[in-house]
């Protein structure tokens, strides 16, 4: 047994959740594989729409139109998606929940949602902050070039992250 | 219809680039979920770029947008991702046929897949010939809508279908 009484009561609660009437309805039905399948459609529009941010932050894409336009069209998609995303993967995560918190990949997907998080964050707090001044650029300034390409390579790490977790369970 | 499948499962098993990807599966480390990432982040592709002119077409995405310019700009991506998910799908297909070709849940994506590609295929080419060609009219618009209706279904099924091929097998026949 664990020496830390926090890890302990920690186990405890993966033990408990994972035997909630709930995990198990998920775990032994078709449930599992539906709300994995949503779980995909979600990330792809979590993804997918962010993509188009990402590719008009880099000047490469949508150059036709303010970037302040194509940010505020697409976040609500993106914040759908992602809500969806984080519900139907909870689901998932309670059917086996000790086996994902100490699964690496699953670790490490946590890790990079935590700093595309906080790419949003610094982005919109600091970067947005002079938009006025570079809305309709093709040539967009460095910190929102490196915005995107931040956001870019985190989200591809969150999907094959997302995917090795499978292949470690 | 079965003996068909038979011989093509029987044809891509006995294939070299089905020995080559069964190798390449087992033996190189993280192959299998590496893959399937690339497959994934290019069904993100198809969200992103047909989707979403479907939905723009709907009046319910990034209303800023002009139709014409934005089929012009997206549809040539989704014809890139197609090459990455043959690829990437077809190395598991390559890998194990009998999994794919006798499953249903396959014949329900192609199924659904084949028609979603001729709709995006009509609303480019129809939209290449004449800039401006799907809001000419009413009539033309209200084409598209429904196409477009019809299209964001599709692709949603071709998704739902896609994850759920690898629980066919032991949810609805098992052992079969």
């Amino acid at each position: 047994m664990n020496p830390d009484p926090s890890a302990r009561s920690l186990a405890a609660f993966w033990d408990w959740l994972g035997n909630t009437d709930l995990a198990f309805e998920i775990g032994a039905t078709w449930w599992f594989p539906l709300l994995e399948s949503i779980h995909v459609i979600a990330v792809a529009l979590v993804v997918g729409s962010i993509f188009m941010v990402d590719l008009r932050l880099l000047g490469v894409a949508a150059r036709a139109y303010p970037i302040s336009t194509v940010t505020r069209e697409l976040t609500p998609w993106s914040w759908a998606g992602f809500v969806i995303a984080t519900v139907t993967g909870a689901g998932m995560f309670i059917v086996r929940p000790a086996a994902y918190a100490e699964n690496p990949a699953f670790q490490v997907k946590l890790l990079l949602l935590v700093l595309a998080g906080l790419n949003v964050a610094v982005f919109h707090v600091r970067a947005l902050r002079d938009v006025a001044r570079w809305d309709t650029a093709t040539a967009t300034p460095v910190k929102a070039r490196l915005a995107g390409a931040v956001s870019l390579l985190l989200w591809a790490g969150a999907i094959l992250a997302g995917r090795w977790t499978g292949h470690l369970n | 219809m079965r003996e068909l499948l038979q011989a093509v499962s029987r044809w891509v098993r006995d294939s070299d680039v089905h020995d080559l990807v069964v190798m390449a599966l087992s033996n190189v480390p993280g192959l299998p979920p590496i893959v399937q990432a690339v497959h994934i982040a290019a069904v993100c592709v198809v969200m992103g770029t047909i989707v979403f002119v479907n939905l723009r077409l709907l009046g319910l995405a990034v209303p800023s947008q002009d139709v014409s310019e934005m089929i012009g700009r997206l549809l040539p991506f989704t014809w890139w991702s197609l090459p990455f998910l043959v690829v990437s799908g077809g190395m598991f297909v390559f890998a194990r046929p009998a999994r794919y070709f006798f499953n249903p849940v396959f014949g329900i994506k192609v199924s659904l897949l084949i028609p979603a590609l001729v709709l995006a295929l009509t609303l480019h080419l129809l939209n290449r010939m004449q800039a401006g060609f799907w809001e000419r009219s009413r009539p033309h618009l209200v084409w598209a809508r429904l196409m477009s209706a019809v299209s964001v279904l599709l692709w949603l099924g071709v998704m739902l279908a896609g994850r759920w091929i690898a629980y066919a097998d032991y949810l609805f026949w098992p052992a079969s």
